[in-house]
């Protein structure tokens, strides 16, 4: 496991902000932290990152402490934080080229302008960073996350400020990185970024991790993903399905939850044998969002 | 190159290239040059004498130096902490005492380049005299380890305080209340408080020296007492920033 975080317990200037939160990483694995504001994401990676101290349960990144081995854990990963700054009088090559160094690394004018395209960061020659737009500076600290070729990268809000192309670009990055192994912990709150990219995720709610795992085990258990919209040839037969529940009819097309403890596959199969003649099947969006809402709803653990 | 001299040549950018440290440097030299046109002037009516003039510039300088570091120091990590620039630096594999010390490389720095600004106000107030050298050499004994002092001070201020401006008030406040002896005049420092105050105040212990060399024209090596006073005070503040860099995270919860 990159990442092992286990009953995290953490309190901040007396007040507990982190209950109990667990969350687990593996190789080539994207993670999906999600949460209202204030939950407790941001304080979760800064204790995955070693910079805020438990006061009870275990962080552990690549097996090891990262507070207690902070250089050998830091060596390894790459991080985007929050609101992340930069020197607004340095060019983003020669930011890039201070970082690096601070990694033992020498690269080229070259290699840091081909860093800085990686991310589809192409800045004026000798423009500073004090006049990079919102984008390019989110785009700019990708680039600074990745400069090590790190197996572990922990990002923090990544597709923050960029536009529509811009975040699918780097969406094709994240997932480009995790088809050659890299383990991606980042915390959002684009369920569109979740959608795209993540492969598992914990949702947070008031400091404690209310639901974690598979997407789509999460919304089969959750009993989000079981809303379809059918379209008939003809009214259904008055005999009941059991584990159907017809919500909703406009014209041809009727809306009907399933029972989550069915396969979907059964489902039809039996409405079939049951003379429903169905024409086509639509899956209702907004599976994630719904699961999201009623997780997060209240505050209480599910 | 050493992470400690890449991230001092990271702060002297800050300094010297960005428009705040820019902006501060313009400010201390506005300072200079008032105080001594004021100074050129007493000469010239011959209110002054040059030695008293020297001391005078000299004990501005380190007052203005001061300033400086306090302001560097604590941009240096309470700063950077607001511009969210810190983190990025605390995550790279470099350990706390190299960011440390770059960093204190950093407040040596902007302590180089105003004595090196204040080189030139010191010889148009001192030129005419026999007291400009040792003026600046007592300036760069024992106001480096005051001046030093006051950026760790608030590199550790800094590093404990949630809000850079919270630090900056509680800086000046310690820097105006060490530097009083400058304003409150040699009268008031016979006395047994007086006394009791400049026996642990660095300011003091370098002013005193400035008087005894520059004014009474004594051996610099007589100054010894003086010095030790000085450089307890750095250690002391260098302990205090190392120990807030160590510790140093974020202050509020967040998302």
């Amino acid at each position: 496991m990159l990442i092992e975080i286990d009953k995290l317990r953490l309190r901040l200037g007396g007040a507990v902000i982190l209950h109990d939160v667990r969350l687990s990483l593996g190789e080539g694995e994207i993670y999906g932290l999600l949460g209202p504001n204030g939950a407790g994401k941001s304080t979760t990676i800064a204790a995955a990152l070693g910079l805020l101290a438990p006061d009870a349960g275990t962080v552990r990144v690549f097996g090891r402490d990262p507070r207690q081995e902070a250089r050998t854990v830091h060596a390894r990963l790459g991080a985007l934080p929050e609101h992340g700054g930069f020197y607004d009088w340095m060019t983003g090559e020669r930011y890039l080229g201070f970082f690096a160094a601070l990694y033992g690394r020498r690269f080229s004018p070259s290699e840091l302008r081909d860093r800085l395209a990686r991310v589809d960061l192409v800045p004026r020659v000798g423009q500073t960073i004090g006049s990079y737009s919102r984008g390019m500076r989110q785009r700019l600290g990708l680039a600074r996350a990745l400069l090590v070729d790190p197996p572990l990268l922990i990002l923090d809000e990544p597709t923050s400020g960029l536009d529509p192309r811009g975040r699918r670009d780097v969406h094709d990055i994240l997932l480009g990185l995790a088809e050659r192994g890299v383990g991606i912990l980042l915390s959002t709150h684009l369920l569109d970024d979740v959608d795209r990219l993540c492969h598992r995720i914990g949702i947070i709610v008031e400091g404690r991790t209310v639901a974690e795992g598979n997407v789509a085990d999460l919304l089969w258990v959750e009993g989000h993903d079981r809303r379809y919209r059918l379209r008939l040839a003809g009214e259904p037969p008055p005999a009941e399905v059991g584990h159907v529940a017809i919500v909703d009819r406009d014209g041809d097309w009727w809306t009907v939850d399933i029972d989550p403890a069915w396969p979907a596959d059964a489902t039809w199969r039996d409405l079939i044998a049951g003379g429903w003649r169905i024409a086509e099947i639509h899956r209702e969006g907004g599976g994630l969002e719904n699961l999201y809402l009623a997780l997060t709803a209240g505050g209480t653990a599910a | 190159m050493s992470p400690i001299l890449l991230i001092a040549g990271k702060e002297t950018g800050e300094l010297l290239l960005d428009l705040r440290g820019l902006a501060w440097l313009l400010a201390m030299t506005a300072v200079l040059s008032g105080f001594a046109l004021l100074l050129v002037g007493d000469t010239e009516l011959s209110l002054l004498d040059n030695a008293q003039v020297v001391y005078d510039m000299v004990g501005i300088v380190t007052a203005v130096g001061a300033l400086l570091a306090l302001v560097v120091g604590l941009d240096t990590i309470a700063g950077e902490r607001e511009r969210g620039s810190l983190v990025p630096l605390l995550l790279t594999p470099v350990a706390r005492d190299g960011i440390l010390l770059g960093k204190l490389g950093g407040v040596a720095v902007a302590w180089v380049v105003m004595y090196g600004l204040a080189v030139p106000y010191l010889w148009a107030v001192g030129s005419t005299g026999q007291n400009l050298a040792a003026g600046l050499l007592t300036l760069a004994l024992l106001g480096t380890p005051v001046v030093l002092g006051f950026g760790f001070f608030g590199m550790g201020l800094g590093a404990r305080l949630p809000m850079a401006r919270t630090g900056l008030l509680i800086g000046l406040i310690a820097l105006l209340l060490a530097a009083s002896p400058l304003v409150l005049g040699p009268s008031l420092r016979q006395s047994a408080i007086g006394r009791a105050f400049d026996a642990v105040n660095p300011f003091s212990a370098a002013v005193n020296a400035y008087d005894a060399v520059i004014i009474d024209s004594q051996a610099i090596t007589a100054q010894a007492a003086n010095l030790v006073v000085t450089l307890v005070w750095l250690a002391l503040a260098l302990w205090f920033a190392r120990a807030g860099v160590r510790r140093v995270a974020r202050t509020s919860p967040c998302g």
